[in-house]
């Protein structure tokens, strides 16, 4: 092996271990897939010189309430007032709370819902909105 | 809980998405640019997604509440607390200035109906009952016949850091982010009162936005009005303002005008102000005589036991407690050991304005003063920064305290009241120190 092809394998071994050695510093180029678009953006509002200030309407997210008997009562009595989100917002609580809080909407703020759909609603979230029962 | 954007089809769902992945790449396995391990992706999480559906009952660990972000009209992505009514919470990025940018304020509204379109030809601002003037008057009215002023201020609502609490309370489940400071500008309540003639034996004035409810009248659920006593030195800082930050209010703000109670927490801030009444007695609807009201205890704390038994004394909440954040870094970032840090916040309080805040790096034990920034007035977000070098690895608990103009600094002793209401105990920011070599 001639001087030269000597200097070239060294030069070649270095190479390789330095590019261990980069390699070895970092990870790149992982990817993964995203979500990019779930979030819309909002269009432009439509321009008029008039007195009218309009933005138009408000987007609504619905809640996946967990599937059961009542939920649909849920979905047609809590809704008047409300979207059903203020029930999945919620921390997980007690049974007697919900109790509390569905007397809370008849009585102090008037919710026109008959007893036995309110029994029913009653049971649906004791049954899959507590610390032992709730799952998303 | 998944979310559903009415607009999004189906097929945008996660696991459709990973589906049709799936498809792609058996129909076509030349396609290299796969890592070999894609198929655990679909189980990872896409970064600043892996936040759990719901928090409790222990309380909310992140700093912000947790749902996801969603874009309204006017404004930038929020974090989504309820759609209808609108209530959405400002992400912790956005308070590294001492002003809140409009399309990033928080919303929280309390009835469905609300605005979505005002048309100014038609709009009035009455000012009505115990008066001796009754006043119809139109935006160029306040534009042109009263002062114009300005104050920064901050809003913050009532139940701001609600997920906190211990055991958790009903209610919107705020994180940190249900607070903005503002420039509001507009005009003196005190003005437009003086105007209007005052009669003697009145004892609180009454607000009215244009908001509706579904529920029956004399109901809450039907009509959302706050009152404040006009012997209250407050009443001649109250702003009713046109403008915010220098511009329109957006919609979800109360366009086109809005109360601003400076140290008082937003529920007396009414949005899309359209009645202001004066009560020769006082005022015993709702959202005054049994929402909104605090424990008459110190600091407005009390148990959930104490509660119960029917006897602890309450009054209507009012004034906001000082407050402090560590807002950069917010935890997200590993940082090297020996790395030049520069902690940055914001302290504000209803109370004589900020006069110190505090840093400790060790969890409580020792503090240290922050350098603090302009002062905007005493009712806006103080800005505050500490230089800060980690030399050694490992987990910090950073705490920060601020201490107000009333003398009160904030205390480890957290408050809890049925309503969720009056959080300010210190706050914590695990940061994490790698080694650096």
């Amino acid at each position: 092996m001639n001087k030269q092809k000597y200097l070239t394998l060294i030069m070649a071994m270095f190479v390789v271990l330095a590019g261990t050695a980069a390699y070895a510093q970092h990870k790149a180029g992982q990817y993964e897939p995203g979500s990019a678009g779930k979030i819309a953006r909002p269009l432009p509002p439509a321009s008029s010189i008039d007195a009218a200030y309009n933005v138009g309407p408000f987007p609504t997210y619905r809640p996946i309430l967990a599937p059961g008997e009542g939920s649909r009562e849920v979905d047609v009595y809590c809704n008047t007032c409300h979207s059903p989100i203020y029930i999945t917002m919620q921390p997980p609580l007690a049974a007697d709370t919900w109790a509390a809080e569905v007397a809370k909407m008849q009585k102090t703020y008037g919710a026109d819902i008959p007893d036995e759909i309110s029994k029913k609603i009653i049971q649906y979230l004791g049954s899959h909105y507590t610390p032992e029962t709730r799952k998303r | 809980m998944k979310w559903n954007l009415e607009k999004a089809a189906v097929n945008t769902s996660r696991r459709s998405f990973i589906r049709a992945g799936m498809l792609a790449a058996a129909a076509a396995p030349a396609i290299a640019v796969w890592p070999s391990s894609w198929p655990q992706i679909p189980d990872q999480q896409p970064q600043g997604q892996g936040l759990p559906e719901f928090t409790g009952p222990e309380p909310n660990s992140y700093w912000n509440s947790i749902g996801p972000l969603v874009t309204e009209p006017q404004k930038g992505p929020l974090i989504l607390l309820t759609d209808r009514p609108v209530q959405l919470e400002t992400p912790r990025q956005h308070f590294l200035t001492p002003f809140t940018p409009n399309e990033a304020f928080y919303v929280r509204w309390h009835l469905e109906t609300l605005p979505n379109s005002v048309d100014l030809k038609e709009w009035r601002l009455a000012i009505e009952g115990n008066i001796e003037k009754p006043l119809t008057l139109s935006l160029p009215d306040l534009f042109t016949r009263f002062k114009a002023v300005s104050i920064a201020a901050v809003n913050q609502c009532s139940g701001n850091s609600r997920s906190q609490f211990q055991p958790r309370v009903v209610g919107g489940q705020w994180g940190n982010g249900a607070m903005g400071n503002a420039l509001w500008t507009g005009v003196k309540l005190r003005d437009v009162l003086d105007a209007a003639k005052v009669k003697s034996g009145s004892v609180q004035v009454q607000f009215e936005g244009l908001d509706r409810g579904k529920g029956p009248a004399g109901f809450g659920s039907n009509r959302f009005m706050k009152s404040l006593d006009l012997s209250n030195p407050v009443i001649d800082e109250v702003i009713l303002a046109y403008a915010m930050n220098n511009k329109p209010l957006p919609m979800l703000n109360g366009f086109p005008l809005r109360v601003i109670v400076p140290g008082f927490f937003a529920t007396y801030w009414l949005k899309s102000l359209s009645s202001i009444r004066i009560l020769d007695k006082p005022d015993d609807n709702f959202w005054m005589k049994t929402a909104y009201r605090i424990p008459d205890t110190p600091h407005g704390t009390t148990t959930p036991d104490e509660f119960k038994t029917g006897k602890v004394p309450t009054v209507p909440i009012n004034k906001m407690p000082v407050r402090s954040f560590l807002i950069s870094p917010d935890g997200s970032d590993k940082i090297p050991a020996g790395f030049p840090l520069l902690l940055q916040g914001i302290a504000f309080t209803g109370t004589g304005g900020i006069r110190k805040v505090e840093v400790s790096d060790d969890n409580g034990k020792t503090w240290r003063d922050a350098h603090l920034g302009e002062e905007f007035g005493q009712y806006a977000f103080r800005t505050w920064q500490f230089a800060w070098t980690p030399n050694q690895p490992g987990m910090y608990q950073i705490a920060v305290r601020a201490s107000d103009g009333s003398g009160i600094t904030q205390s480890e002793e957290a408050v809890w009241n049925p309503g969720g209401y009056l959080w300010n105990k210190i706050e914590r920011q695990q940061l994490v120190v790698g080694s650096a070599d």
